[in-house]
């Protein structure tokens, strides 16, 4: 096929995928009660084998990561050991470079030997290469054995899972899967007596069938055995049962020694299932001695699109994958659609990742667009991949081997202009006033509206855009006295007003600036700011970013000539200048020395107050102290790895209530465009925001980023949720003693 | 805590019986109890060295045949091994199954019973894999067993007793 005819193949294969997991309400119920009680099961493990270890996880998953890197490194090596001493055990072992070569080798080998049944262990690598399809087409039958593997053959479907390939029937589903096939009655509440059909089914397959083909979960180079875990034993018993036992597994599997296998095995089951470890870890080295049946294993080493990954160092990490699923199992997206539209055959974070090498770029190209830039995959990955870098960096493959629409790259390069979004915003605000409500834009006539405009705003009432944006506020820029002194005290601070600040909620750009002169800074704000770049980031297109990060540093730079501190009341634009303009300046030098020189001067406006501005305990203990709710910004706390310092912030300065929100570091779903591109994914994550939010009592619900401010506020307005939602900024600047005073109501 | 006490604590986490007998013979009584009348399987290499053992387990006993090492001896009621290691850290037993006809007792049972040797329990999984560097030449295949076999496929509820054996009692002997 050609890249087009594959491309137009996988667009429509994404969108059905997409489509039916959006309507399918029960699957994402189930992945969110899975994914919280995972979670919690799995953070007890984690501190468990802290205290068993004496080392803390940071510390294993490091070493963990290094022992892959340096087989990465050194794929040959390895490579050629662990052939030598796996043909020394008695097993065969072959490399191959295709997915085509490992299935022809398997096919051959099963015909050579007279084989017509195959039984089979859960292997994610077959298939990635589509064995049990070629196998049949050869008059083979392989029959999976792993209990979710044999229900989703049964059903014609694919694993949507790394680990738990099932996850997405609900038990009804199952008993009708069952009762279709094997021809009986099946109790939907009786999950024993379904889960024995597979002992009573699978028993003779086992053993009767001439090939058994599991996967590996590592390949020890220094005894040349084969690791296999499995929780049902359906493994051990596919190596062992059939005269011939194939393994298949990528080539990145490999471990130097006995010690890095157990290694990885003290984080692989916690990581997974949340266990210490799983039931059986079996280590096979070579063939089973021939007493009944002359007994044969071969390993059938698969590279796949592996060494150009283990070549392309933005990726050569994503090598270190133990197939784990932990990636999937805090990402929000995937638990809205599963892992059928949120990856491919690979499903999860992971999966948006390897599925380019795998399986082409045409394929990751609807998956990645779902991601959010959560970032929480990163913090629960046992081997330290850094996810978010990568997906980020496949969306800039997409965008420049498949191209984005015209459209889009117009609108962005209208929006890396200054001048033209400056004009356009204060000519659409003016256009909007007659539906203007408060902070919204709202009109009785929206139900009128084409059904893709109601996607878009109907669960999520759109912010107003303000006809004088925060730049042309006199308030910004007034003076008053310090409400005490702070370590910051004398310093001249730059304001980077942050683009949605400035025009759609300038209320929260002059808070910080009341609350950084409330710590006796100077306040200094640039006319000429922009957007920081991160909208042309975030969505793959590398030429409009360095176009905005450009016009960004000039100002930064401009206005200091003595070098100030740089606040911004969003911390995604700070995330952006400190973790992104580097990478976006690699390979010129001048403009990523001025990156660089960013660094130890940009602080997000709540790292300032909790830091060098911080005012004295009990100093805005003002007005209403009922209980709120602190919404952690996900990339604060993933990315900056920023814990509770809101909550003693607020609590501290004005000794207001706080009350505990569930999964308050979990992404609100706004994700920036990706709540526009993909409004129906964002509405759900949003849901499970406001489920919590609704869940805490709580009557003010604070934000410390402003995009998720206003997805927040909209949120809860089309929900009709009675709850004030507030930046950190505003709520504390309205503390202020002359604020307090007289309210100002900032004027439209 | 002793290693034998962490092991109990972890095994038992994991939904194992963990009996300390004394003897041979009283595994045997065990095995018996609960076989409840069923065939009681062991490895020839066990029977062998254990002649104890197969004397007190008499007309229950049921040996792999060479022929057929895996359809003699499936689903029986119990299968004995004697396990090489246990692991404090874990709960877990290390059973080196290097012929067909050890795989098939401790696989193919309904129940299984995995003895250990009171000095073969250790603190750590590093010592499995000190075991696994001196001996996987020799060992065709080495497994960690911890626990019964369970699944939670179907809606993440876990449900004990799938391919391999549902019951799983420990003994650490002597």
């Amino acid at each position: 096929m050609t890249l087009l005819t594959d491309l137009a193949a996988a667009r429509a294969q994404f969108q059905a995928r997409y489509q039916g997991a959006l309507s399918n309400d029960p699957l994402s119920e189930g992945l969110l009660n899975f994914q919280r009680s995972w979670r919690d099961t799995r953070d007890a493990q984690l501190v468990d084998l802290e205290s068993i270890l004496g080392r803390d996880r940071d510390a294993l998953r490091h070493s963990l990561a290094e022992m892959k890197d340096r087989v990465i490194a050194d794929l040959d090596v390895h490579l050629n050991r662990f052939h030598e001493t796996a043909e020394a055990a008695g097993a065969t072992v072959v490399e191959v470079t295709s997915a085509a070569e490992a299935n022809i080798y398997i096919a051959r080998l099963c015909q050579a030997r007279g084989v017509r049944t195959v039984v089979k262990g859960k292997s994610m690598v077959t298939e990635e290469i589509d064995l049990n399809e070629y196998l049949a087409d050869e008059g083979i039958q392989a029959i999976e054995t792993d209990l979710g593997e044999w229900l989703l053959q049964l059903d014609g479907d694919r694993p949507s899972h790394l680990v738990m390939p099932a996850i997405h029937l609900r038990r009804h589903e199952v008993a009708g899967v069952l009762q279709r096939e094997l021809g009986r009655y099946f109790d939907p509440d009786d999950i024993p007596a379904m889960v024995y059909s597979a002992r009573t089914e699978l028993r003779e397959k086992f053993l009767t069938a001439g090939v058994g083909i599991t996967g590996a979960n590592a390949l020890i180079s220094s005894t040349g055995s084969v690791m296999i875990v499995t929780n049902e034993g359906n493994g051990e018993l596919s190596a062992s049962l059939p005269p011939v036992h194939v393994v298949v597994a990528g080539i990145e599997k490999l471990v130097p020694t006995a010690a890095d296998a157990i290694d990885q095995v003290r984080l692989l089951a916690r990581s997974a299932t949340a266990q210490p470890i799983s039931t059986y870890t079996s280590f096979f080295t070579g063939p089973a001695p021939s007493s009944d049946v002359p007994r044969e294993m071969h390993i059938v080493l698969v590279d796949n699109g592996r060494r150009a990954m283990a070549a392309d160092p933005a990726f050569a990490d994503a090598l270190r994958c133990i197939k784990c699923g932990a990636c999937a199992n805090v990402c929000p997206a995937y638990q809205v659609v599963g892992g059928h539209a949120f990856g491919h055959v690979y499903t999860g974070p992971i999966g948006l990742v390897n599925t380019a090498f795998h399986h082409g770029i045409e394929f990751s190209e609807g998956p990645q667009s779902l991601c959010l830039s959560c970032g929480a995959c990163e913090t629960v990955c046992p081997v330290d991949i850094a996810l978010p870098r990568q997906i980020l960096q496949i969306r800039r493959r997409v965008t420049s081997e498949l191209g984005v629409s015209r459209s889009r790259r117009i609108a962005m390069r209208l929006f890396a202009s200054p001048r033209f979004v400056d004009i356009a915003s204060r000519i659409l605000a003016y256009a909007m006033l007659p539906f203007r409500r408060g902070n919204f834009i709202s009109s009785p006539f929206i139900k009128f509206a084409p059904a893709r405009i109601r996607r878009l705003i109907a669960w999520r009432t759109p912010p107003a855009l303000h006809s004088r944006p925060a730049r042309s506020r006199a308030e910004l820029r007034a003076t008053a006295p310090p409400t005490a002194q702070t370590e910051a005290t004398g310093r001249r601070v730059t304001l980077f007003l942050q683009c949605i600040s400035d025009r759609l909620a300038p209320e929260v750009a002059v808070a910080s600036a009341d609350l950084i002169r409330a710590a006796g800074c100077e306040v200094v704000v640039p006319d000429e700011q922009h957007c920081c770049g991160l909208p042309a980031i975030d969505s793959g297109d590398d030429d409009n970013a360095r176009r905005m990060a450009r016009h960004t540093l000039e100002v930064l730079g401009a206005t200091n000539e003595e070098p100030g501190d740089i606040v911004t009341p969003s911390p995604s634009c700070a995330i952006a200048m400190l973790h992104d303009y580097e990478r976006l300046f690699e390979g010129d030098p001048i403009w990523a020395a001025r990156a660089r020189a960013l660094q130890g001067r940009v602080y997000d406006l709540t790292d300032y107050l909790v830091g060098p501005a911080r005012l004295p305990n009990g100093s805005l203990a003002r007005g209403d102290a009922g209980p709120v709710a602190i919404d952690r910004f996900c990339q604060s706390a993933n990315i900056l790895g920023r814990g509770d310092t809101i909550d003693e912030l607020v609590r501290g300065l004005t000794g207001a209530q706080i009350v505990p929100l569930q999964e308050a570091e979990v992404c609100c779903g706004f994700g920036g465009s990706t709540s526009l591109a993909a409004p129906d994914l964002s509405h759900g994550v949003l849901d499970r925001k406001l489920d919590s939010v609704r869940a805490s009592g709580a009557h003010v619900l604070l934000t410390d980023n402003t995009g998720c401010l206003l997805h927040l506020r909209g949120g809860t307005d089309a929900a009709h949720l009675p709850i004030q939602v507030q930046h950190v900024a505003e709520y504390l600047a309205a503390r202020l003693p002359d604020r307090s005073r007289s309210p100002r109501t900032l004027r439209r | 805590m002793t290693a034998v006490d962490d092991f109990r604590t972890r095994a038992t986490d994991s939904a194992s019986v963990v009996h300390e007998l004394a003897s041979w013979p009283d595994v045997a009584r065990l095995a018996l109890e609960v076989a409840e009348g069923g065939w009681i399987a062991i490895t020839p290499s066990l029977s062998t060295a254990q002649p104890s053992l197969t004397a007190a387990l008499r007309d229950h006993l049921l040996e792999p045949s060479s022929e057929a090492p895996f359809y003699s001896v499936a689903d029986v009621a119990v299968g004995i091994v004697h396990a090489v290691l246990a692991i404090a850290e874990t709960g877990s037993v290390l059973l080196a199954q290097h012929e067909p006809s050890d795989r098939s007792v401790s696989m193919l049972s309904k129940t299984a019973i995995q003895v250990v040797d009171r000095d073969c329990v250790l603190d750590s999984l590093d010592e499995v894999a000190d075991w696994l560097a001196i001996n996987s030449s020799e060992v065709s295949l080495a497994t960690l067993v911890t626990g019964p076999s369970r699944t939670a496929d179907i809606e993440r509820s876990l449900t004990i007793g799938v391919q391999g054996p549902a019951d799983l009692h420990l003994v650490v002997l002597g």
